[in-house]
């Protein structure tokens, strides 16, 4: 289809104030955490990164990012495992109740977290749990390993059953297959599925608010601040956590970027 | 002596829920032989070779490797292996890694893997820069001998193979059926080839079994097949084919519809009689019956009219309708091709060394 170019100039113009409407808001946060004032007026009289100081001095903040990264590692290690093996279920074998598993896994997706949350917490009660980061842990596995688990089974379903039944026909036993074969063709489904874990478990509000009891994560701390107690602290906590997932994401990308050029040019990696 | 079968099928079963996929296979496969099993989609060809290599089991029978029962051991402990359809080539190891794999399994050291890796690609006519190239990198042709070392690394006491080359175009398909071959004279190893395709199970084998809904119709040395089919089906399944519904006479001769069957031809002293009552077919194949020039004779004479020819390039095919409808096929060499026209009445002939008959079973 061919498109007239006064159009075309309209549907960039329309994409670009979208993305500008969408993020200019994160934007005013990143300026209110160098500003040396208390309150963020525009246009800003004095730049200070005092606060990035402060922030990483705090001991409550370093507490905060300490529970938040702990509930979000071991979710996301649970969430890849859990996700591999519910993927092969899910996509790759026959049996008798996959249909049914299919349908339950999307369940938790449907309730509202905050309702998930409050269930939780209530069964938390109930069985003499006192909640704290290590309920949250299981709040947020409840939520996040099914999603880990689907993104996985996508990559699942696009491999030929033929690749580990040819493993096992060369004398390849159920674990040999599993290691040089079912394992490496579905590591980039679990890696993006680590990647999603992390993310939604970094930046999860609601089932938090629920479930860490006496313990705070970074967005907990964000809104209760907002609340009541607000300091340039908060803005500055808040670009703190967006440059943790930025990182993570880097990394992840730089490592992938990496190891397929140096496949290109036809090394041996791993 | 005949050589001792290395792989003995018996009374073989295959269900899957209500279904019978096989209905009581008999089988033997002779040391060093190649074996093609043929049949149309859905057969059960595919669902028997999986129990020859070990994927799934039979629900009953038993399956014999020279004295070993092996009908319940694992593909994974068996001394066979399949090159897959799809060929099952792991897309994220090199071309060397994937020839390998069985050496791997098997705990050789790399040194010997490679070495052994190199006289593989040497065998399949591969340059040795092939070694560390990626899967992707690689054509269908390519892959399909790649394929073919990996299964020669894990050394197979029968090599298997399901239908690999049918989703090559035809000329490299035709290259790697004579390829295969070749292959199976220089190694000497029993393979076991199942496909749909006749041509290539004719080029190959030497023994060509036909299955047809969960049995074996036919199972014989490849000119058998083509000349004396047992059945029907195996006669049109086995090519082009002209058929001729006759019956046995009580002179002990044979009267058909649409055909002229000179006195001596048929009956006692022949291959071709029929009891007196029963039905039967008359077989000849289109490149065995001729144009009558006046004046010549045949022992089975049909009048007719041509109605269509094809040039095939070395062949020419003709249709020609008999005088009572029936469609024959006739074939000749270019060079003997007939110069009549579309629209000619042709007498065509042809004589009982060619012609066999199928007895209804």
């Amino acid at each position: 289809m061919r498109i007239g170019r006064a159009t075309r100039i309209a549907l960039y113009l329309y994409g670009v104030l979208v993305i500008a409407f969408l993020y200019l808001p994160l934007l005013s946060v990143g300026f209110a955490s160098v500003s040396k004032a208390r309150y963020l007026t525009f246009p800003i009289k004095r730049y200070a990164f005092q606060w990035y100081g402060k922030a990483l001095e705090s001991y409550t903040v370093q507490d905060l990012l300490w529970t938040s990264l702990s509930i979000a590692g071991i979710v996301t290690v649970i969430s890849m495992i859990v996700g591999f093996f519910g993927a092969l279920a899910f996509a790759r074998y026959q049996w008798r109740f996959r249909g049914v598993f299919q349908k339950l896994i999307l369940l938790p997706i449907f309730f509202p977290q905050a309702v998930l949350g409050l269930a939780l917490l209530m069964w938390f009660n109930s069985i003499g749990i006192i909640p704290d980061w290590k309920t949250a842990v299981v709040a947020h596995l409840v939520w996040i390993s099914p999603i880990a688990t689907l993104v996985i089974a996508i990559r699942a379903y696009s491999f030929d059953p033929a690749l580990e039944e040819a493993a096992r026909d060369m004398g390849a036993s159920t674990w040999v297959v599993l290691k040089e074969v079912t394992g490496p063709l579905l590591m980039p489904g679990v890696i993006s599925a680590g990647l999603f874990s992390f993310l939604l478990s970094w930046g999860n509000f609601p089932l938090s608010l629920f479930t860490t009891g006496a313990d705070s994560t970074l967005p907990e701390w964000l809104y209760a601040k907002m609340v009541s107690g607000y300091s340039p602290l908060v803005p500055t906590v808040g670009i703190l956590s967006i440059a943790t997932s930025m990182i993570l994401l880097i990394v992840a990308f730089t490592i992938y970027w990496f190891v397929r050029s140096a496949r290109e040019r036809g090394a041996r990696i791993i | 002596m005949p050589p001792e079968p290395i792989l003995r099928l018996e009374n073989i079963v295959k269900r899957f829920g209500a279904f019978t996929a096989l209905h009581h296979i008999d089988l033997e496969i002779d040391e060093g032989e190649f074996l093609t099993i043929v049949g149309p989609s859905g057969c059960g060809k595919t669902t028997l070779i999986r129990l020859l290599v070990g994927i799934d089991e039979p629900t009953e029978g038993r399956i014999w490797l020279r004295d070993k029962r092996i009908e319940k051991v694992p593909a994974n402990l068996r001394p066979t292996c399949m090159v897959f359809q799809s060929l099952a080539l792991f897309p994220h190891r090199s071309v060397g890694e994937n020839i390998e794999f069985p050496l791997k399994i098997r705990g050789e050291t790399a040194s010997r893997r490679k070495e052994r890796a190199l006289e593989l690609l040497d065998l399949l006519h591969l340059p040795h820069d092939f070694y560390d190239k990626r899967i992707n990198q690689c054509s269908g042709g390519e892959r399909q001998r790649i394929a073919l070392a990996r299964a020669l690394a894990f050394d197979p006491e029968i090599l298997f193979f399901d239908e690999p080359l049918s989703a090559l175009d035809f000329r490299l398909r035709k290259k790697l059926e004579k390829e295969l071959k070749d292959l199976h004279e220089r190694t000497g190893k029993t393979f076991v080839y199942i496909t749909h395709s006749l041509e290539e199970a004719m080029v190959m084998s030497d023994r060509i079994a036909i299955m047809r809904q969960g049995r074996f119709e036919q199972i014989a040395v490849t000119d058998e097949i083509y000349a004396r089919p047992i059945s029907r089906f195996v006669a049109e399944f086995m090519g082009e084919v002209n058929l001729f519904d006759v019956e046995g006479t009580a002179s002990g001769g044979l009267r058909g519809r649409g055909v002229e069957i000179q006195a001596n031809a048929t009956g006692g002293g022949t291959e071709l009689t029929l009891p007196q009552g029963t039905q039967g077919a008359l077989m000849v194949r289109p490149e065995s019956v001729r144009f009558l020039h006046p004046g010549q004779t045949a022992d089975f004479i049909v009048r007719g009219i041509l109605r269509a020819s094809y040039a095939l390039g070395s062949r020419t095919q003709y249709k020609v309708e008999s005088s009572e409808g029936i469609e024959l096929a006739v074939e000749k060499l270019r060079q003997d091709r007939f110069m009549g026209n579309v629209g000619d009445e042709v007498v065509l002939g042809f004589d009982m060394q060619n012609t066999h008959m199928i007895r209804e079973r």
